[in-house]
């Protein structure tokens, strides 16, 4: 496995923030990850070509019909692909979802948040019945206030639903925001630790290379 | 790597897609190619150098009646403080030299 699509129907959910992470975090383990950035807003392409420290490669693709053509270009010369969508349903995000070998719908502690991760991963599962074949979907819990009641209230809407969650939250913490603008992921302290329980679960669940298959 | 099929992806979700609204640009000219962003961000400064030279770290305990414990577990959580910082605010109204940094909750630190 090794495409990852980032989607969810609401925007500021922590889409381009989980992509930075895995990205920036592949590269400094040594593998060549690409990106895909399906956003109208290209903040992942700007943040790659701008800000990013590590080497990614990074492609900006709104045109729905390029994408699934760009996603077999990439995996071919790349160990990890990640697809940052828009917020909001789109052609371009079925096509991309469709590709993933993995679809992480990131949830912040909102309403709207829980709604529309709902509405997501019912796109994803009739997008799986289409295609055939299972497509792994996980929602991530990001921003987490611990030991708040709109935390545990997250949690409780969120099991109710019978979302797939993925273990690892990652709570609301200044290092995740300093990576927009210093390009360097959280290897330390509490956000080092929470990103590399997230990448070991990935890697769990056969998502993340852990060795690179290609001449650098 | 291996190339990955994903040829009947298009066919098998296009029924699914087409309820979608695309994001295909209009058919306007191109973009100018590899044209860098017009962006410019600044990483943070670097945290401040904390004011006072770091002191060593101690620690001793306290043997209280439990019900006093419990007043001033009570006390603190009505001040939204931890016991520790509650205790060093009162140390401080005495003339102790309580920092703003001595005051820090460190359970946060901690989880």
């Amino acid at each position: 496995m090794s495409i990852i699509t980032i989607a969810t129907t609401k925007g500021g959910a922590g889409k381009t923030t989980l992509a930075r992470l895995i990205l920036a975090r592949a590269a400094l383990a040594g593998l060549k990850p690409a990106a895909i950035d399906v956003d109208f807003n290209h903040t992942l392409t700007d943040w790659v070509t701008a800000v990013a420290k590590y080497p990614i490669t990074v492609r900006h693709e709104l045109d729905e019909t390029r994408i699934v053509p760009l996603v077999t270009e990439l995996h071919e010369t790349h160990d990890l692909v990640v697809i940052d969508t828009a917020g909001a349903a789109s052609q371009a995000t079925i096509f991309a979802i469709g590709c993933a070998d993995l679809v992480l719908v990131p949830i912040s502690p909102s309403a709207a948040d829980i709604v529309e991760g709902i509405k997501t991963v019912n796109l994803i599962r009739s997008a799986s019945k289409m295609l055939r074949r299972e497509l792994p979907v996980y929602a991530v819990l990001t921003a987490v206030q611990p030991g708040t009641n709109i935390a545990e209230h997250v949690e409780r809407e969120v099991a109710k639903a019978n979302l797939p969650v993925f273990p690892t939250r990652l709570h609301r913490l200044v290092a995740f925001q300093e990576m927009s603008f210093t390009g360097i992921p959280p290897t330390s302290g509490v956000a080092g630790v929470q990103t590399t329980n997230f990448l070991d679960e990935l890697e769990t669940l056969g998502a993340w290379p852990a060795t690179t298959k290609l001449a650098s | 790597m291996a190339k990955k099929d994903l040829a009947s992806v298009t066919t098998d979700l296009s029924a699914l897609a087409s309820q979608m609204p695309t994001q295909r640009p209009a058919a306007a000219p191109p973009p100018p190619a590899a044209e860098p962003p017009a962006l410019k961000v600044v990483a943070p400064p670097p945290k401040p150098k904390p004011q006072h030279e770091p002191d060593e770290i101690t620690q001793f305990s306290l043997s209280l009646r439990k019900g006093l414990r419990k007043q001033l577990a009570r006390l603190a959580d009505e001040a939204d403080m931890t016991m520790r910082a509650f205790v060093l605010n009162a140390l401080k109204a005495k003339g102790l030299d309580v920092r703003a940094d001595d005051l820090v909750d460190l359970r946060k630190d901690r989880r």
